[in-house]
């Protein structure tokens, strides 16, 4: 609203009242990080105390160990899962995208209006045939079928963010590739997708966030849990051991890690893909 | 041959280019819709899943739904896990808009700040709020006793009502930087200009808010409020992972309810009908917001 630079002391005032705002907002993430450093006995004290007494690291070390402690497994079943389901989506969105701003073929609205319709979907509508198509296909119960199931999410929110970074490319950059001898393909290859480099970026992020955060197909579609991925391992050891909380809230910080590191280094990236994503639809 | 080539020459080159999205989303998305609108007639459970007869039984599973006190008491709940989510999640969202838009030096890194709750997997939301929440460990009634608000803990998660709460807060505090992004991007769009000459006509704060910022901002708002509903209404996972429905069903979703049925008790078609009741609802909603959008687009 006012963009009127501020006078040093409401400067002073808007940051301490924001500061204080942001400490009540991301007082959970701290809350879980300082339990997961205490002991079993220490989280149990009351009054609680507010940074660990006693350091205790045992709970991240029994990850890497065997048993039904080790989320590292899962973090990689994780990993893998939302890797896939981020090069599905960006190989498919990327062509889809192009040409939904640049041709106007028959049924491209109806199929604009399939893709904003899939990002309305609820899971539960697609999990049971899903569940007895990956049956059929002798899918069930492994990485694929979590892959697949996560490329549906990823790949319509790719579309329509990446549609609208190629609608703004100018066309006339297009027709020199032309005029030089490319083919559509070949133009589309080697000029537009690196111009339309930072749209692909947000898709391939929010694709693997998706993935990532996925925990209905992970948890349905895969029976192992040596297979599962971590928000599911996660899941399957809250029910076992309820209140081992210094186990898991350690196992929450881990399931975190990548979120983290994707926000430190592409915090631009996540700021357009919630904006584009949303408004323009 | 020559036919086929002129066909995919000018605008319909495009297809080519679609086609793989498209036979995907039709495989992996549109036939499940489809399969699941048959499955909701059909007696389909653990016994004739994979092998055996499936009987059509028309409208008989959504009779049954419909007469099932349990997902009466889930439509009630998802309506009003929504409607509380949306109003809270907004209001503190369109407050910290106002408070970001202001250009105090640290306002961009804070506000980037503020997006952590939208990244992280709701498995590990959840997970930390059933923490907070849990009666005697939990931080939760340790603040609230030292404030003298209450004399006893409270059992958050097993006391129906108050599990409700607990998961309302958990979501709105997902929602809030979803909420804050989107209202930022619509404030930053209001040219400068309006303000400037309302202080120089001698308006308030006040009256800039409601004349100026509130009717400009009607787009934005709009659009914000039914993808929110959308998103709120079928949320699976905080509800799931904090209290599976339970305790009695007073945390039921439909979501919820939908998968207890499918994968907990295997009733297929019945799980498939509460399914669909929920995606009609979000499809009506669904097209509002299209309407809402398209009506700018003309393309």
């Amino acid at each position: 609203m006012d963009e009127r630079n501020l006078s040093k002391k409401k400067n002073i005032i808007y940051n301490i009242v924001a500061v204080l705002i942001l400490i009540i907002l991301l007082f959970p993430l701290f809350w879980t990080f300082i339990t997961s450093l205490k002991t079993e006995k220490e989280i149990f004290l009351n009054p609680p105390t507010w940074y660990p007494h006693e350091l205790n690291t045992k709970s991240y070390a029994a990850q890497v160990e065997t048993g039904d402690f080790n989320m590292f497994k899962s973090f990689f079943n994780s990993f893998v899962i939302s890797s896939g389901a981020m090069a599905i989506s960006v190989i498919l969105a990327v062509p889809a995208s192009y040409a939904i701003a640049r041709y106007k073929f028959i049924g491209r609205k109806a199929m604009l209006l399939g893709f904003l319709v899939t990002q309305m979907l609820p899971v539960s509508v697609l999990l049971t045939p899903m569940f007895i198509m990956f049956r059929n296909l002798k899918m069930y119960n492994t990485w694929g079928a979590a892959i697949l199931a996560d490329a549906t999410i990823g790949i319509p929110f790719s579309v329509l963010i990446l549609k609208n970074y190629f609608a703004s490319i100018p066309a006339a950059l297009e027709e020199a590739a032309y005029i030089d001898g490319c083919t559509r393909f070949s133009a589309f290859m080697r000029i537009l997708v690196p111009v339309a480099k930072p749209g692909v970026i947000v898709c391939a992020v929010f694709s693997f966030l998706y993935g990532w955060g996925d925990l209905a197909y992970g948890m349905t579609f895969i029976l192992d849990q040596e297979k599962r991925p971590i928000t599911a391992g996660i899941f399957n050891f809250m029910g076992q051991y309820g209140t081992k909380w210094s186990y898991l809230t350690a196992f929450a910080i881990v399931a975190i890690i990548p979120v983290t590191l994707i926000f430190i280094f592409m915090q631009k990236y996540i700021i357009s893909g919630m904006t584009n994503g949303a408004v323009k639809g | 041959m020559k036919k086929l080539k002129d066909f995919f020459r000018y605008d319909n080159a495009g297809l080519l280019f679609i086609f793989p999205a498209f036979i995907y989303m039709m495989v992996f998305v549109g036939y499940p819709i489809i399969s699941n609108i048959f499955l909701s007639f059909q007696d389909v459970s653990v016994k004739n899943l994979v092998k055996g007869e499936k009987h059509f039984i028309g409208f008989e599973n959504y009779i049954n739904i419909f007469n099932d006190g349990v997902f009466i008491k889930a439509l009630g709940n998802t309506l009003l896990f929504t409607v509380s989510c949306l109003i809270f999640q907004f209001l503190i969202g369109f407050l910290l808009a106002l408070l970001f838009c202001k250009k105090f030096s640290l306002a961009k890194p804070i506000r980037g700040l503020t997006m952590i709750p939208w990244m992280m997997p709701m498995t590990v939301t959840a997970l930390m709020f059933k923490f907070m929440f849990s009666t005697d460990v939990g931080i939760i009634n340790y603040i609230l006793r030292k404030a003298g608000l209450i004399k006893q803990n409270i059992e958050w998660l097993t006391t129906p009502g108050t599990a409700m709460i607990a998961v309302i807060i958990a979501n709105v505090w997902i929602g809030i930087p979803f909420n804050t992004i989107l209202i930022s991007t619509g404030l930053s769009t209001i040219p400068q200009e309006l303000y400037e000459s309302a202080s120089v006509d001698g308006a308030n704060a006040l009256q800039k808010f409601v004349k100026i910022t509130l009717p400009l901002l009607r787009p934005t708002i709009e659009s914000v409020l039914v993808l929110g509903f959308i998103y709120t209404f079928k949320v699976y996972d905080i509800v799931y992972v904090m209290t599976e429905g339970g305790p009695v069903n007073s945390t039921h979703l439909l979501s919820t309810y939908s998968y207890k049925l499918s994968f907990d008790l295997f009733q297929y078609s019945k799980g498939s009908a509460v399914a669909n009741v929920l995606f009609l609802i979000l499809f009506l909603v669904g097209l509002l917001y299209l309407k809402i959008t398209m009506e700018g687009e003309n393309d």
